[in-house]
């Protein structure tokens, strides 16, 4: 693993130089639009692509299509009426934008949340990570044309929503988080459900990298394509598979621990070359280190109460801020918050590392090939709720 | 199903690569071969589908689909819980098993229906509210003035404003009813021809009297006092409950058809031997006699008196001697804060309360010590009694010591105290740390047992005695409790009695009450709410005023302010919509419209609009929905002709799953707690 | 008379192929879905069999959308160009021994060089469409089916070699059931090279849906859209059929009409483990997918005409 960077531009540099072609040679330049309507966009994000033939010599996401305010209008609502906004942040992983608003929230109104509740949301936020590793993944194969791999993957997810649709009665926006704890107790029966799925998960999931990773078309085409190097994965701010993949060791479950984290034991997948490839693979291994943690939460789980006692039916915090952040499926995800001591919020900013990650496409792309950039764009795994908010 | 493997462990790195040489390239044939054959074997698979809701094996109450309500709160009647009392469990069990328990119901140890009452007063049909309460509460112009209302602590109106005013209301509908009195009051024809003793008359002996004449047995009732009312009469200070009161509403009840006899003590001048002999049956309901006195130094004093005949003295003879003098009363309870008011009352320079526990630990009721320390009553804390001062046979004051804790961790009475001492200078001491009944010359000759103990030994669910026919109920059985919670035990005494004069086995079919209570609402933050829609406030004397003689405190509601408080009621049914506004404003896209008419008896539900075009299926406004009106259904595809119809106005929010305009195949309408639908999966 | 027969051949062959592709489609849907753990069409007919009967009609009314910056006789006219080829070349596989539409003596060379102007077809829609994307898609088709022509050629070359003649019905009569081990490698070669020849997954770079949407022919809809989707169950059909009969013996070991079912049989299979690699395998990218070809493939066919050849003379 080399330590320097290979990127010839600067993170400050590289958006504004066009092309990095001799200044001798005569380019005939084709520009593409890759989006905001194509398949490959994961969402709605447009590429500017600079094609030398096929070859990229300059790409810019262009983001913003997705843009609905969130932020400016969680300033309107009170604190339990921004948690279905924050469902809309990152509708691959809701979850996680939930939990991750209302410790901040917590943090702000110095709730104390019950161990129960704690234990169902590490539950289903690793559920949620495997929910979103299996887009992730999925989509990996979905890109390199591996479509089949992608309906396993989904297969995979869809149990995973089975068991979130037990759990709130919604399949993609589940609002299930709250402040104080989470909405509703598990029911009955859940927990043999979920037991059933952390059991057969892992197999079927290496099942799937065998399929799809193993194979040897999608090595060539994943290996050695779109390297971050260690350098540039801490520079321009990536976190979350994208770092490890690129061998940063930071995983703030781990590092930063919050709720039962430290109860459980787990490791850390991490890649060697930064590429796509090792991008993708971060993902498979999270989710089996997953399921072992559901398997320890779901042993260590006891009856309780999932809200926390003499909680005010409106909350209003005393006027303060407090940030907190958590490990979502993309990387630490934290929120912000700003109290005026009134019911109603008065600023709320999230850090999505999904923004922070699709950052370091342009450095990712150039020099390769237009197919892959829609491989390197899918192994960034953008959710663009996340990104344009 | 794919292989289940056993010897998954994450690698250091996860960059696999391929072997160099020839090994390399088997590899990569291996990958290909191995590909199709995971293709191949998956094919072979029963294929998975996304479930449709209705494929799904349970009908759940927690999902998302397209809202409805059930039903919305009208201008037609509210069932009233009425039955005879030995129906009346069966009643209240079935409502509550169906979640169509009102919480004020449910949490009142009697079951007075409350909601009944809020919609007969709103309707202004007072007297029938006046009776409906009298079936399960005997008293309720007493019991307006001094119960601890359980029913308005589970108000869902605590949910998002303040309580409904339920006591209150008992109290004007009593003063109404008392105009018509001698219209409606008839007395019940005697149908049987046993007859029933009961020995005291306080609230639970009324009760059980009440419930027997209904069922058309005579009643004989026996009190050792002058006038009728037991503990309400002889423990209760009359500027909480002023004595007119009472006896006119137990004057009701003899004009029912009750024998009253006063002044006559069971065991002194009328053996209870005898009772059983000319009765088919016995009920004791003669309560608790004697306050407990702590063997500690110096309590054998001249100056150290007990609670109860502190309180006797006030109410019979209004004069405690204490005019002058500086009084310290041990207890924390609610008759140890009455003490100290009456204390004041009866012109003590210095009221002191000690209590045991900490302020937050005091067992009184809160309203009851802020109403003591507006009169003046000096409260101390966390202290206990060590020493009655004496000198010369008379009291100088109290050594307590501090109290660092009350309960041990499991919450049983297990006091911790500390090193502190302090004096306090009195005159009086009045202990008021718990009462006992005195039964030897109520028993003598019988063969009633009592415990080692000397309590009653009763069956505490169907209210029998060691002796056959011979029942007992209220505080007697129960210890110190509450006038409501004597209520109840005289209702189930009654419900004993009459199964055993009618030779039915006495627990066949029967719940031991009181029903679960409900938990306690968190308090709503009332600052954004308009004042109309608050609970009326209750007028109360100066405390500067009250507290130097024992006129009532509390003033009552005016006509106007009772009908106004009784229209506040929800009337809470399960799965009726009582437009509580809450679902609206809960939501965070503004997507819900409520409007309602709030007149006095007529209080219905006129527009309910939802807005789907904004409606985001969040879930939020179901699930405050205090009444559980508004659900969801299973239909997730939702399609519409016209922009237009994507409102959804009361009747459309009414009509049931399958004939909305929301077409779909899968409207199902989860019902109120999930069942179990097995399907084949 | 000579000229009747062919066009009455030739209004066979594109029956054959629009009913082929109709059947084709269904198969694969019913392949495809039961390898991603679906059901695929279920409700239309027995097993679905009759969905595509209903699309057929649902492609007939769809609007015909032509881009306002086309080319717009040449974006007309493509789908004919592209689609006529795959029908020509049909007529010249036999079905039994002495049995053919048309029995030409170069038929195999026929056969094999007539499909090649489809390149030209996708290029000029891929040009018409005046899009970027069609354009590299077109490029990108250009580049993969002249190329791959190679391998497949040498690697038919080598059962002509035996056979020792270029005409059809020679190669199906002389057959013999050693020729299928001895050619199995050059099967394979032509098996892959077919399915780059016809733009099918894993090689359907051209029209690779995640990188160039639907690359050459992105911009047609209803039946030019159609048309498009027919060449390639088509190519897929008669690349099939094809192969059974030069590297498998046709009917063999029947003959007669049985000789036919199980030709059908062969065919099937062989279209089904096209659909098979293509809905497992991902695709390569253009420069892999053209190394391999000069790098492996075209070596690899070569070896194989050279072990043929060492064979031969034993004979």
């Amino acid at each position: 693993m080399t330590q320097t960077s290979t990127s010839d531009v600067t993170p400050d540099t590289a958006e504004t130089q066009p092309t990095g072609t001799e200044p001798t040679e005569t380019v005939m330049e084709t520009v593409v639009n890759i989006g905001p309507s194509h398949p490959s966009t994961h969402g709605v994000c447009r590429v500017v692509v600079h094609l030398d033939g096929e070859v990229i010599t300059h790409c810019e996401p262009i983001i913003g299509h997705l843009h609905r305010g969130i932020e400016k209008m969680a300033e309107n609502r009170t604190y339990l009426q921004v948690v279905p906004l924050t469902d809309r942040l990152d509708y691959v992983g809701s979850m996680y934008a939930n939990w991750a608003y209302c410790r901040a929230v917590e943090r702000l109104a110095g709730i104390r949340v019950p161990e129960r509740a704690e234990y169902i949301r590490v539950i289903v936020c690793e559920l949620q990570r495997i929910a979103s590793h299996m887009m992730g993944i999925g989509s990996t194969g979905a890109d390199t044309g591996a479509f089949t791999a992608f309906m396993y993957t989904f297969a995979q997810r869809e149990k995973v929503v089975e068991l979130f649709e037990l759990l709130c009665g919604a399949r993609l926006t589940y609002n299930y988080v709250r402040p104080g704890g989470v909405s509703r107790d598990l029911p009955d029966g859940w927990v043999e459900q979920c037991r059933a799925f952390t059991a057969q998960h892992p197999s079927a999931m290496l099942e799937i990298d065998d399929l799809l990773l193993g194979n040897v078309i999608a090595r060539a085409r994943l290996k050695g394509v779109g390297v971050l190097t260690q350098v540039d994965a801490v520079a321009w701010g990536t976190s979350g598979p994208i770092a490890r993949g690129s061998g940063v060791d930071w995983d703030l479950r781990r590092d930063d621990p919050y709720s039962v984290y430290p109860r459980f034991d787990f490791s850390v997948p991490l890649g060697d070359n930064g590429d796509s490839y090792d991008r993708a693979r971060v993902r498979v291994w999270e989710c089996v280190e997953s399921c072992r943690i559901i398997n320890q939460a779901l042993d260590q789980l006891e009856p309780g109460s999932v809200q926390a006692e003499g909680l005010p039916r409106l909350l209003a915090p005393r006027p303060g801020d407090a940030y907190d952040h958590i490990e979502s499926a993309r990387g630490s995800l934290g929120v912000y918050l700003v109290s005026d001591g009134s019911p109603r919020l008065y600023r709320m900013k999230v850090r999505s590392p999904a923004f922070c990650n699709l950052a370091v496409l342009p450095l990712l792309a150039k020099g390769h090939t237009l197919s892959d950039l829609v491989v390197i764009l899918g192994s960034l795994d953008p959710v663009f709720g996340e990104v344009d908010r | 199903m794919v292989v289940i493997r056993k010897d998954i462990t994450t690698p250091a790195s996860v960059s696999n690569e391929y072997s160099p040489g020839v090994k390399g390239f088997l590899e990569k044939v291996h990958s290909l071969v191995n590909g199709l054959g995971i293709t191949a074997r998956i094919s072979t698979e029963k294929p998975i589908t996304i479930r449709y809701p209705a494929e799904k094996w349970t009908v759940s109450p927690r999902w998302r689909g397209a809202l409805r309500l059930r039903g919305v709160l009208g201008h037609d009647e509210i069932p009233l819980i009425r039955d005879a009392s030995t129906a009346y469990n069966a009643v209240i069990d079935d409502l509550y098993n169906g979640e169509r328990l009102p919480p004020c119901v449910g949490n009142c140890p009697a079951n007075v229906d409350a909601r009944g009452q809020g919609f007969l007063i709103a309707e202004d049909r007072i007297p029938e509210a006046y009776e409906l309460v009298r079936d399960r509460n005997i008293l309720p112009g007493v019991l307006g003035r001094i119960c601890h209302h359980p029913c308005e602590t589970a108000c869902r109106r605590n949910f998002y404003d303040e309580p409904v005013a339920i006591r209150p209301l008992h109290r004007f509908a009593y003063e109404e009813f008392r105009k018509v009195a001698s219209e409606r009051l008839r007395p019940l024809p005697i149908t049987q021809e046993k007859s029933v003793a009961i020995v005291g008359s306080g609230p639970s002996g009324l009760t059980a009297a009440y419930d027997l004449m209904k069922a058309g047995y005579r009643c004989v009732m026996y009190e050792r006092e002058e006038r009728p009312g037991g503990a309400l009469n002889s423990g209760v200070p009359a500027y909480r409950l002023p004595r007119d009161v009472l006896y006119d509403e137990i004057d009701g009840i003899v004009a029912l058809g009750l024998e009253l006899h006063c002044g006559i003590e069971v065991g002194k001048g009328k053996p209870l031997g005898a009772l059983q002999r000319e009765h088919d049956a016995v009920l004791l309901a003669v309560g608790l006699q004697t306050s407990r006195i702590l063997p500690i130094p110096g309590a054998g004093a001249d100056g150290v008196v007990g609670a109860l005949e502190f309180l006797w003295a006030a109410n019979h003879k209004g004069e405690t001697g204490v005019r002058g003098k500086r009084v310290f009363v041990i207890g924390g309870g609610n008759v140890a804060v009455d003490v100290a008011r009456c204390a004041l009352r009866t012109g003590a320079s210095e009221v002191r309360l000690a209590s045991l526990e900490s302020e937050e630990e005091m067992p009184a009721h809160p309203w009851e010590i802020e109403e003591a320390l507006d009169e003046g009553v000096i409260a101390t804390c966390s202290v206990g009694p060590e020493e009655v001062l004496v000198k010369h046979g008379a009291v100088t004051g109290m050594r307590m010591r501090e109290c660092l804790s009350v309960f041990d961790e499991t919450g049983r009475f297990s006091p911790k105290y500390g090193e502190g001492l302090s004096d306090f200078p009195c005159d009086v001491v009045v202990f008021s740390i718990g009462q006992a009944a005195r039964l030897d010359t109520l028993i003598a000759g019988t063969e009633v047992l009592v415990s080692g103990r000397g309590q009653l030994v009763v069956d505490g669910s169907q209210f029998t005695t060691s002796t056959p026919g011979v029942f007992a109920c209220g505080e007697v059985v129960t210890g110190p409790g509450s006038a409501i919670g004597s209520i109840a035990t005289g209702h189930e005494a009654a419900t004993s009695i009459i199964r055993f004069l009618q030779g039915a086995p006495l627990s066949e079919n029967r719940t031991p009450r009181p029903v679960p209570v409900y938990a306690k609402y968190a308090v709503a933050d009332v600052s954004s709410v308009e004042r109309s829609r608050l609970r009326s406030v209750m007028p109360m004397t100066k405390p500067e005023e009250r507290a130097k003689d024992f006129r009532q405190v509390e003033l009552g509601l005016t006509h106007q302010e009772a009908m106004m408080e009784a229209a506040r009621c929800l009337r809470c049914q399960s799965e009726v919509c009582v437009g509580c506004t809450f679902c609206a404003r809960t939501c965070p896209d503004y997507a819900i419209h409520v409007e309602r008419v709030d007149d006095p008896g007529g209080r219905c539900l006129t527009r309910y609009d939802l807005d789907l075009s904004k409606c985001a299926f969040c879930g939020l406004c179901a699930e405050q929905c205090p009444t559980n009106a508004l659900t969801h259904t299973g239909q997730y595809e939702l399609s519409f002709f016209h922009r237009d119809l994507m409102i959804f106005d009361k009747g459309e929010m009414l009509r049931s799953g399958d004939g909305t305009r929301a077409t779909g195949r899968d409207g199902i309408m989860p019902p109120g707690c999930p069942v179990p639908r097995w399907r084949e999966r | 008379m000579t000229l009747l027969w062919g066009f009455l051949w030739g209004v066979a062959s594109v029956a054959t192929i629009a009913g082929g592709a109709i059947l084709g489609v269904w198969w694969e849907r019913k392949v495809s879905a039961r390898i991603q753990m679906r059901y695929g069409p279920q409700q239309i007919g027995p097993y679905g069999s009759l969905q595509m009967i209903a699309d057929v009609p649902k492609l007939l009314f769809k609007e015909d959308i032509v881009p306002d910056l086309a080319d717009k006789a040449v974006f007309k006219l493509a789908p004919l160009f592209v689609f006529g080829p795959v029908a020509t070349s049909m007529v010249v596989i036999p079905f039994a021994a002495g049995w053919a539409p048309v029995d030409m003596s170069v038929g195999i060379l026929f056969f094999l060089a007539v499909p090649s102007i489809e390149v030209i077809a996708i290029l000029l829609s891929a040009w018409a469409s005046h899009n970027t994307l069609s354009t590299i898609g077109g490029l990108r088709a250009t580049a993969q089916m002249i190329s791959y022509e190679i391998p497949r050629s040498l690697a038919v070359l080598s059962v002509v070699l035996l056979a020792g003649s270029l005409r059809p019905l020679d190669v199906l009569s002389a057959w013999q059931w050693w020729w299928a081990p001895l050619t199995f490698v050059g099967f394979v070669i032509y098996f892959i090279a077919s399915i780059a020849e016809m733009n099918r997954g894993p090689f359907d770079i051209p029209e690779a849906d995640s990188e160039l949407v639907a690359g050459y022919f992105a911009d047609y809809s209803g039946m030019r859209w159609a048309s498009f989707m027919m060449a390639e169950y088509g190519s897929m059909i008669a690349a099939s059929l094809f192969g059974a009969v030069v590297f498998f013996g046709g009917g063999w070991p029947l003959s007669g009409a049985a000789g036919v079912v199980l030709l059908v049989i062969k065919t099937v299979l062989i279209m089904t483990a096209v659909m098979w690699v293509k809905w497992t395998f991902p695709r390569p990218r253009q420069d892999q997918l053209m190394s391999f070809c000069w790098k492996v493939l075209t070596p690899l066919a070569l070896l194989q005409l050279v072990i043929v050849g060492a064979v031969l003379p034993w004979l």
